[in-house]
């Protein structure tokens, strides 16, 4: 499997399904790109395509609003997507960590990359998720790691591949041993 | 023996991040029989996962439970072994512990349900006198001016950052002309490290609910929005349900509890953009635009969503308000300073040994604050300062922690209120470093209108960073500040103004640290990483090599089990500290 493969298929029909339930004046905008998003994990070319031939949303403001929110993604995302929270909280003890670690995992190396080679999983830095007495924090797909060191972080991360049958292009520190927080209980 | 057992589950973000899922599931194999409830978050973060159980007529609440000491409690509820004391928060035998004096401490106001019921059960809220604040306006005869004075007579101010006096206005949309009026609620809480907003939503999302009831009543709007951040799925899906318990409930639609008051509220779900908490550009976004500020006047009470009055509360504001008709606006006014009247919730979070969500009368100190409620430093090392507002704030030194917290004294200080973040730092971090971070996220979150926001913000962000990696002159001292005037004056909206805040504060209080980093080459809180080199001290390793597994450039060598091989290479090293992190004989040195 190779990151080629994540472009997703766009049904036509879900596009004006969500069309017709959320509308089609310029106000829509902004929920007819989060219903995309949620479906497909990113913006494909060919949904917004549909939603300008469809609506009364042109171009400029579509394509201004999806670059505008952080929220808005335009690259497909790996099959499972890790979230590192980077609030105040999770700065000051260290979320950056999270990422040096990860990113080791994962064997991305190229700054301006987020997704690994192999299509398995890609980082995405969120603003605060709220959970600041908690810090650091990250998610893989929804669910919360709490109070998390980097080493932590990666061997959530293996576990995580291994329960999901991923295989982690990078160097993972110990592959086998508990995450320290378990391993206390 | 577990047939009358009642247990309560915290079940916020929080809690569940923590594992409450998972306690839950335990408890559930153990106790089949007990009664098992959900409640919102209590606030108490830092004790996560909290239990209640009730059986026999007494009531234990326990914290900070995992998989590893539940076996205790369980054996304790089975009568067969001792009270776990270590876990117990209070009980009713035993009302006062030092863990429970985070909660003893408070007033707690808007956050009065939280914790305490079951979000999304209208019977509890019911229960709890929830919705009868509307029923006493509505059915009690109350004219919509006389709601706005009341809400006058509490001298609440908003509590989103600002604090504009509420009912001032209120007044203002009220007498504007122009129909549909909007009533807004902004749940876009972005300031990385507040996170009250989120839990009221969650928690007690029909107080936010009845809250906006009543300001739509007061200023005669017939539509509202609930403008939440897509960050708080919980928050988000609660309060959904919400509004469709209280449509079927008769609180929301048309001509509701009889009368002639029609409202409606719909959930609009923010994407991500921290201007966005800037009124103008929320209703930009409202409206499906990039959100973008514009200039004021027209102020959205005269011309605001699709050109109509529109009134823009946060989410605590609307949360007090019920309260305040139930109990009087002279009761609320009681408590506070003269100014600043009221309670405020703080998120406290950082470097603190108890962080969680507090409410506190206005008028207390930030010292009794962070030590009596937040107990005081969490490693042990002293508390260095604390940053205030978030990014459109500013650091207050220990030294001026006696501080009353009270919209003027803080304004004073150079910080300000804020949404009430509060992120405590000790003497282990940079403050310099935490004016890059804040000035990241500003140049990040720039919407780009004005230029010396746009620019400006950057070149900051430049000068910061070059200060950081051991590069920077005193001149870059002085530009910095020049720039932080520049932007406060010519940008247009609050994120702009406020965006130098933190920049500004710390070289008002540690310019020591700022000098260290220019002339000295050093960083005395030993985080920038430009700053520091990692060495292996020889003496303490044992040549384990965890460290050569977990560094991500492959910059330390050496025989695995033999000591005295083992080197970082200084110019491969990239000083992450993983290596720190993983070293069981603490041998790596970062200085």
């Amino acid at each position: 499997m190779s990151k080629a493969s994540l472009e997703a298929t766009v049904d036509p029909e879900k596009v004006h399904g969500w069309i017709t339930q959320i509308g089609s004046d310029s106000s829509a905008a902004v929920p007819l790109l989060q219903a995309i998003q949620s479906e497909y994990g990113y913006l494909p070319r060919k949904a917004m395509n549909l939603v300008l031939e469809n609506t009364e949303i042109n171009a400029s403001q579509l394509f201004g609003v999806a670059t505008f929110y952080a929220q808005f993604r335009l690259d497909p995302v790996g099959r499972h997507l890790i979230k590192v929270c980077h609030g105040t909280a999770c700065h000051v003890q260290g979320a950056d960590r999270l990422n040096t670690s990860l990113r080791h995992a994962l064997g991305i190396v190229d700054e301006k990359e987020d997704t690994a080679s192999n299509g398995s999983y890609t980082i995405e830095n969120v603003a605060c998720i709220g959970c600041c007495s908690l810090a650091p924090v990250m998610l893989i797909d929804g669910e919360a790691f709490p109070n998390l060191k980097g080493a932590d972080a990666q061997k959530h991360l293996v576990k995580h591949a291994k329960t999901k049958g991923e295989i982690l292009p990078g160097h993972a520190g110990e592959g086998d041993d508990q995450p320290a927080d378990e391993k206390e209980k | 023996m577990s047939g009358d057992m009642v247990i309560t589950v915290g079940e916020g973000t929080c809690g569940v991040a923590a594992g409450a899922p998972e306690i839950t599931k335990l408890l559930k194999e153990r106790f089949p029989q007990a009664q098992f409830k959900q409640v919102g978050c209590i606030g108490m973060c830092h004790l996560e996962v909290m239990v209640e159980i009730s059986t026999g007529g007494k009531s234990y609440l326990w914290g900070g439970l995992n998989k590893k000491n539940l076996p205790k409690v369980v054996r304790f509820h089975r009568g067969q072994g001792d009270l776990p004391e270590s876990m117990l928060i209070r009980s009713t035998d035993q009302q006062q512990t030092e863990r429970s004096d985070y909660l003893t401490k408070q007033t707690r106001i808007a956050l009065r349900n939280v914790g305490q019921l079951n979000p999304i059960s209208m019977d509890q809220f019911r229960a709890r006198g929830g919705y009868s604040a509307i029923e006493k306006v509505i059915k009690g005869g109350m004219t919509p001016e006389q709601v706005i004075e009341e809400v006058k007579i509490s001298s609440i101010r908003g509590r989103g950052g600002a604090g504009f006096p509420t009912a001032t206005k209120w007044t203002f949309a009220r007498g504007a002309p122009g129909e549909p009026k909007y009533l807004v609620c902004n749940g876009d809480e972005g300031d990385p490290g507040a996170f009250m907003d989120r839990s009221l939503l969650e928690g007690d999302p029909h107080s936010v609910v009845e809250g906006m009831l009543i300001a739509a009543y007061a200023i005669g709007a017939s539509k509202g929005y609930a403008y939440i951040r897509a960050e708080y799925p919980l928050a988000l899906k609660h309060f959904a349900i919400a509004l469709d318990d209280a449509r079927k409930a008769g609180f929301l639609g048309y001509k509701i509890l009889g009368s002639n008051f029609s409202f409606d509220i719909k959930i609009k779900e923010g994407a991500g953009a921290f201007v966005c908490g800037e009124e103008t550009a929320l209703l930009a976004s409202i409206e499906g635009q990039r959100g973008m500020p514009r200039i004021r006047p027209p102020f959205p009470a005269i011309q605001g969503v699709f050109g109509k009055p529109t009134i823009i509360n946060n989410v605590e504001t609307l949360a007090n308000i019920p309260w305040i008709l139930l109990n009087g606006g002279a009761a609320y006014a009681k408590i506070g300073t003269e100014k600043s009247r009221g309670t405020k919730v703080f998120a406290l979070a950082g470097a603190i040994k108890r962080g969680g969500l507090v409410e506190v009368p206005m008028g207390m100190s930030i010292r009794q604050l962070l030590m009596e409620i937040g107990g005081g430093s969490a490693s042990g090392r002293p508390l260095k300062a604390v940053q205030l507002g978030g990014p459109s704030g500013g650091c207050i030194p220990e030294s001026m922690f006696d501080t009353i917290i009270d919209y003027d004294a803080i304004n004073a200080t150079g910080a300000i209120m804020g949404s009430g973040g509060m992120v405590v730092t000790d003497t282990k971090s940079c403050m310099v470093d935490l004016a890059r971070f804040f000035l990241e996220f500003t140049q990040i979150e720039s919407c780009g209108k004005c230029t010396f926001c746009r620019i400006g913000t950057l070149r900051m962000k430049e000068l910061l960073t070059k200060i950081c990696e051991g590069h920077g002159t005193l001149e870059d001292i002085d530009t910095l500040a020049e720039l932080a005037d520049r932007i406060k004056d010519a940008s247009l909206c609050g994120l702009g103004q406020t965006a130098p805040n933190p920049v500004l504060t710390t070289l008002k209080y540690f310019r020591d640290e700022y000098i260290a980093h220019v002339t000295d080459k050093r960083c005395p809180g030993g985080v920038c990483k430009g700053l520091i080199t990692h060495t292996i001290m020889q003496d303490k390793c044992t040549g384990c090599s965890i460290c050569d597994r977990y560094c991500p450039v492959n910059a330390i060598t050496g025989e695995l089990k033999k000591p005295n091989t083992w080197v970082i290479d200084k110019k491969i090293c990239i000083n992450c500290g993983m290596c720190v992190e993983v070293c069981n004989p603490d041998a790596i040195l970062a200085a």
